[in-house]
């Protein structure tokens, strides 16, 4: 079938004949009809998300949606975001009538997980949650009903229950450890871990950095914005193992080994120090590097050394003018006539005598030198030329780290990582300006949720009486410590606890170690890194006795679950550690298992009860407020839910009346939960404020005017404005604490950036020093000898076994939400599948679509392996998402992972390294994990 | 059924589209846009007018480049007509006994091929796999539909006259009214773009989402595309990218034109990162993509395109400025668009206002 020749430009001479046809296509013209126009968006975790899109209906009937395109270019230069979406989005409709849908509550008539279900009434469905929760409250506490937090939660689903939960006083466990989103570098570098510019901002980037991401994947709605990078001159560098879907597109690839990054980054780091290259101004100023330290006992020379009585918190720089160790000032970061010592040696009078200190940045320097590129290579594998080139480059470009979330946090040594290239942009000055800087997820902007939670009636007085009261405190307490900025002030409101505390959250860890089963895997010594130097335990129960954790170290050993709530995530596809640990542990001591879902989960397979959700155009809500994307954006509800569906703020309110009356029959008062008084006799009453928020139009419109008087969104805001427009920019910080820590006044006709107020203005971290730290002086760090950044191996979690597997978001899916979706399983192998290198496979003998067994000391799981040149001969990868039943045996890949996190963590009693609701604690890992694999 | 017929004189053109593979990351959301449009009625399921493929690979239908049609020598060449198989995809799932079967986790959720629990094929099914050895694997996306080719063999090649190039526009239709379900298309077009619907036993293709264009909004695929990469527009106008790209700077080519059917869809060819010696350091002379390859797909000029383009981001990075990539960076994104650069959503389009315009058109 051999076909050559030029292409014909003339017309065929067999269509010359009917000229203008256009007959028998009516049809398709038909097809695109609609008769009315809603806006939508996904209001999932589909982070960042927040595609505004139109919903198309025809007969009261969702028929497709669109994604809407309206934006408007913000500024001058920079291409406009449109038209954000993916192919979850733009086939959304698809989800409303599939099959894995679920439309009415059903009760589980045969073994949980065994599939056999009757129809029940709502009424019969809540009275029996009802009773199962005040017996937990009767007989072990408020604490025994559980809430895991999944992420693909939409306003009402947050707003219901976090006010739920807070009535209760049940525990809810901190989504970003759940997900293991959680930066922990970048958190001990900065006092949070979550800075975060919009995406448009990446444009400005000189060198693009895609390292613990995938965004080709990740950020279908955002990645253009790095090919467009490129043509304006940008040089993208891919580093991962693999080539991964987002080398396609780059200009270099450096295939690193896995868990070595920090090696490599290290090594970049020790070129630009041993090349001069460093922005000495920028370290001098923004971070600990100038800070004066004791080599001899590795920790920061404080107030308390020198006087009686002194400060812990008091650190000191030497000043070159007037020879002697001044204080560095708590308030700033300018120096003002300070004139500090980057590097040296001096002698301090203290009260132990005199002491030679030095710098952080010399002790820092003297570890960089075991990362010398030639020696960094052999740890990493790229070639040191390849370093040092591209250490220049940072040097001297803006330069952008993107992980697409920052998967570095999902390594045994993630943090490691990030403190390694939070050096990196330090000493190259790559962070406050555009185009600039490293990146988690981050939220808050949405005042308006956060203040509807205290409201007992609608309109703006009660707001406005919060946000006066809040003006208040801050004003008096920036009076009595004017070191204090609204930010950090902010962060340390929320780490009291007493802002800003998400439907008061609690680090899951001490739910999994003492009832589900966790601390037998923890305490797996071989699984964590050699250089612990004691049993795990020491640490646990030093953090616990320390009251380290206190009041969040929930629920305690004497309060068994009973009630397990999920509501918006799948908890059993999950936790790291997977199901089986789940099913095996936590759930015999559950009595009641409840899913509230759109749709069969897992974990909604494993319940004794599922309560049917409205899905996206069926109820209001909005996309995750944040800075990535500097929009609110609205999805309307276009449809009644269909069945018995019905929105979660509309389900919580009928298990809060029911537990109302049902407590009432039973005679269970008040009791107390925490510090505060509570009575599940007037739950209802107070979870509606007095029936005042019933209907969700009306909980929406509220949030959104409260939103206003906080000054985040446009003064005109309402529910009818906003379907009006879609979508409207952020146009201030507000006072939600994730928010006000961007440290960067949104500005209409400008990128957005963080830290620009540190960077412009000096104002102080949120961390013990108020500088962006890399000298942690924690005596387990120093013990760990992770004090300062480091590199160290990944640990054989799982065991001795030849192959790591690896993971990531997948590209099909939001998670579990889309996984089971037939239109999206169509664009793939409709199962899962293990990327895997041809050799490997010949290895054990596999074909391309074969089933393998990977199995570890942890566990197993079978899939069938997709073979390519792109995986690195000796690692697997196994895109996450797929829900546990689309594994033989129901065995997900989540069972082979250990779930180790590194003890460290634990740490606390020091500066910022304290809890507040997803920021500091310990978040269980997944990659590198060691499995075998064999033909299955 | 109504039938609409424009005027036999007028204007005559042909709408086109370029392609940036440079910006392609294979998300299909312009699949799943074309998809929940046009292909969700009986007999549609595994049609996907719209498809995107990792290249190298066998694609959609299977080995679709071996399959011939289109012309040699100008006159029609032996092709074969992809079976159903070839496609693959279209499946059933058991949602059923996974959910409610009482088996627990004995049975577990997979697609259901020709009654059995095998599958063979799918749009996507060698998604990612790419080609060459670690680390110097390499793929690229490919985002195919029909061509509405210049000389569109398949509509040459039509028993019954259903198949046309509309005038105004060239867009390559069919009045399946007319389609007695031959195929013999299926056979002729040499990029394997039309599908059957077994139910209603009629070949469908690509419309280019003509009932759009004529509304002046773009298609559904290009104005969902969130790599913001594809072009559309009439090829004659020399203001426009689309000109500029093909013709005059000469850096978007069209799919195997030696199939000698005159395809009216463009790609900028891809780059790739650069390879690595084994030693690991960079190898900036070979290039990753085998030049020979990427000839056998776009011809002989992808190499004076990619040079071009090479150079073009070679002045940029130096402080330079391009006309050519800040085209293809498309700072406003109505840009791609041309002359269809209407809201869908600020149309009325009620199908009871649709059936007005319907039946008042000249009749033919
Ligand atoms: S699912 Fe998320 S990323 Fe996709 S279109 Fe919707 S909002 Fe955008
Ligand atoms: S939507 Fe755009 S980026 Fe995505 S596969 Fe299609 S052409 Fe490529
Ligand atoms: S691509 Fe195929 S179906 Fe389309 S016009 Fe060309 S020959 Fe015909």
């Amino acid at each position: 079938m051999e076909r050559e020749g030029t292409p014909s430009a003339t017309v065929s001479p067999a269509l010359a004949g009917r000229p203008g046809r256009t007959d028998g296509i009516d049809e398709y013209r038909r097809r695109w009809t609609w008769d009315e126009v809603r806006w939508a968006s996904h209001c999932i975790d589909c982070y960042p998300g927040n595609c505004p899109m139109r919903v198309y209906m025809r007969d009261g009937k969702v028929v497709r949606e669109e994604s809407a395109a309206e934006f408007p270019t913000y500024m001058a230069g920079v291409p406009d975001m449109n038209p954000m979406g993916c192919q979850k989005g733009v086939g959304w409709t698809r989800l409303l009538d599939a099959p894995e849908r679920v439309l009415h509550p059903l009760r589980r008539v045969g073994e949980r997980g065994e599939g056999r279900w009757e129809r029940v009434s709502w009424d019969e469905a809540c009275t029996e949650i009802a009773d199962a929760i005040l017996d937990a409250i009767e007989e072990v506490g408020p604490e025994a009903v559980i809430a895991p937090s999944g992420c693909n939660l939409g306003t009402l689903a947050l707003a219901g229950r976090g006010k739920f939960m807070d009535l209760l006083g049940g525990i809810t466990t901190d989504l970003n450890a759940e997900m293991n989103d959680f930066a922990a570098g970048y958190y001990m570098t900065w006092g949070m871990f979550d800075p975060v510019s919009s995406i448009d901002d990446w444009f400005h980037s000189e060198v693009f950095l895609i390292w613990f991401g995938n965004p080709a994947y990740t950020r279908i709605p955002h990645n253009h914005f790095i090919a467009e990078a490129r043509y304006r001159g940008c040089e993208i560098v891919n580093i991962a193992p693999d080539v991964s879907p987002s080398a396609v597109h780059a200009d270099y690839h450096l295939p690193v080994r896995p868990g070595s990054d920090a090696a490599l980054a290290l090594a970049m780091c020790h070129v630009v120090v041993a090349e001069g290259r460093y922005d000495e101004t920028f370290v001098t100023e923004q971070t600990d590097l100038p800070l004066l330290v004791d080599p001899s006992t590795q920790r920061y020379l404080r107030e308390a050394d020198l006087v009686d009585g002194g400060s812990d918190e008091v650190f000191y720089a030497w000043d070159t003018a007037t020879q002697q160790a001044v204080a560095a000032p708590r308030g700033t970061l300018r120096w003002g006539a300070v004139d500090p010592a980057l590097s040296g040696t001096f002698s301090v009078d203290t009260l132990t005598g005199v002491v030679e200190v030095t710098t952080v940045f010399d002790l820092v320097r003297e570890r960089l030198d075991e990362f010398a590129p030639e020696r960094a290579a052999e740890i990493c594998g790229v070639h040191a030329d390849v370093i040092r080139d591209l250490a220049r480059k940072v040097a001297s470009k803006r330069t952008n780290i993107l992980g697409s979330l920052n998967a570095a946090s999902k390594h045994y040594h993630g943090d490691l990582i990030e403190r390694a290239q939070c050096l990196l942009l330090a000493l190259t000055g790559n962070w406050g300006c555009h185009g600039t800087g490293a990146r988690a997820w981050g939220a808050g902007f949405f005042d308006g949720l956060l203040t509807f939670a205290m409201k007992t009636r609608r309109g703006p007085d009660e707001t406005a009486a919060v946000l006066d009261m809040r003006d208040m405190m801050m004003k008096a307490a920036l009076d009595a410590d004017p070191t204090l900025t609204e930010k950090v002030w902010s962060v340390e409101m929320a780490r009291s606890g007493t802002m800003g505390n998400m439907g008061g959250m609690v680090p899951p860890v001490f739910l999994w170690y003492r009832f589900a089963g966790f601390r037998d895997i923890w305490t797996r010594a071989e699984w964590h890194d050699a250089s612990m130097p004691r049993p795990f335990d020491e640490y646990f129960d030093e953090a616990v006795a320390e009251n380290w954790w206190a009041p969040a170290d929930l629920p305690g050993a004497d309060q068994p679950p009973r009630v397990l709530i999920e509501c918006g995530g799948n908890v059993l596809r999950r936790t790291r550690g997977g199901s089986q640990v789940l099913l095996e542990h936590l759930w015999p001591r559950l009595r009641m298992v409840v899913t509230m879902d759109v749709r069969m989960s897992a974990t909604a397979a494993y319940s004794d009860i599922v309560l049917p959700m409205a899905q996206q155009y069926e109820k209001v809500g909005f996309g995750i407020p944040t800075s990535h994307v500097m929009h609110l954006t609205f999805c309307d509800k276009a449809v009644e839910p269909p069945g018995e569906a019905v929105d979660e703020w509309e389900a919580f309110r009928r298990i809060a009346a029911k537990i109302e009356s049902r407590a009432t029959e039973r005679g269970v008062g008040p009791y107390t939960s925490g510090t505060r008084p509570r009575d599940p006799r007037q739950i209802h009453d107070a979870f509606t404020a007095g029936g005042t928020f019933v209907d969700q139009e009306a909980i929406v419109d509220e949030m959104l005017r409260d939103t206003a008087l906080a000054g985040t969104i446009p003064a005109e805001a309402s529910l009818d404005e906003i379907r009006r427009r879609g979508f409207f920019r952020w146009e201030g910080l507000g006072i939600m604490p994730r928010a006000v820590a961007q440290a960067t006044e949104p500005r209409p006709d400008e990128t957005f950036v963080p830290f620009r107020k540190h960077v412009e203005d000096g104002d102080p971290y949120p961390t013990l020093t108020r500088r962006a730290q890399f000298l942690i002086d924690h005596p387990w760090f120093i013990e760990a000898g992770e004090h300062l950044p480091t590199h160290k191996d990944p640990p054989a979690s799982g065991g001795d076994h030849p192959f790591q597997v690896s993971s990531g978001h997948n590209r099909w899916s939001i998670h579990s939400l889309n996984t089971a979706n037939k239109l999206m399983l169509e664009t793939h192998r409709g199962a899962p599948h293990l990327v895997m290198n041809e050799r490997d496979a010949a290895e054990i003998g596999v074909g391309d679509g074969e089933l393998v067994r990977l199995h570890n000391d942890k566990g197993e799981f079978r899939v069938a392996v997709k073979l390519s040149p792109t995986a690195r001969p000796g690692q697997v990868i196994m895109y996450n998402g797929f829900d546990d039943y689309q594994f033989p045996g129901w065995s997900s890949p989540n069972n082979a992972e250990p779930g180790m996190f590194k003890w460290l963590h634990l740490a606390g009693g020091y500066g910022h390294l304290r809890y507040w609701a997803t920021e500091w604690q310990p978040c269980p890992v997944m990659r590198n994990t060691r499995v075998s694999i064999e033909k299955a | 059924m109504t039938s609409v017929m424009q005027p036999e004189s007028g204007p005559t053109g042909q709408v086109a589209m370029v392609f940036d593979l440079n910006k392609c990351m294979g998300c299909q959301t312009c699949s799943v846009a074309c998809k929940v449009l046009w292909t969700r009625e009986e007999g549609e399921d595994h049609q996907w007018w719209m498809s995107v493929n990792t290249q190298p690979g066998r694609g959609t239908p299977k080995d679709w480049e071996d399959m011939g049609g289109g012309l040699s020598g100008g006159k029609p060449a032996p092709g074969r007509q992809p079976r159903r198989e070839d496609f693959g995809g279209g499946w059933d799932f058991n949602y059923q006994e996974v959910f409610y079967g009482g088996k627990g986790n004995k049975t577990h959720l997979r697609p259901v091929e020709n009654g059995d629990n095998t599958t063979s094929w799918g749009m996507n099914w060698d998604e990612d796999q790419g080609a060459g050895e670690y680390p110097n694997a390499y793929y690229f996306y490919l985002p195919r539909l029909c061509n509405h080719c210049t000389r569109p063999v398949c509509a040459e090649a039509c028993p019954t006259g259903a198949m046309y190039k509309r005038r105004e526009d060239g867009i390559v239709l069919r009045n399946e009214e007319a389609c007695l379900g031959s195929r013999f298309c299926m056979e002729a077009c040499p990029y394997k773009k039309i599908y059957f619907n077994y139910a209603r036993k009629v070949a469908q293709h690509c419309i280019m989402c003509f009932p759009r264009l004529e509304e002046g909004v773009a298609p559904a695929c290009a104005r969902q595309c969130p790599g913001r990469l594809v072009f559309v527009g009439m090829l004659d106008d020399t203001d426009g990218p689309i000109h500029k790209l093909v013709n005059e700077w000469g850096v978007a080519l069209p799919l195997h034109a030696e199939y000698g059917t005159g395809p009216n869809i463009f790609y900028v060819p891809p780059l790739a990162p650069y390879r690595l010696h084994e030693d690991m350091s960079i190898d900036y002379e070979t290039p990753r993509i085998p030049p020979e390859y990427l000839e056998s797909l776009f011809g002989p000029k992808v190499h004076t395109a990619l040079d071009k383009l090479k150079t073009e981001l070679d002045t940029v990075r130096s402080g330079g400025s391009s006309e050519i990539l800040d085209t293809l960076i498309v700072y406003h994104w109505n840009e791609l668009f041309g002359e269809y650069t209407t809201d869908p959503a600020s149309l009325d389009r009620s199908p009871a206002s649709v059936a007005v315009q319907l039946t008042t058109k000249p009749a033919g």
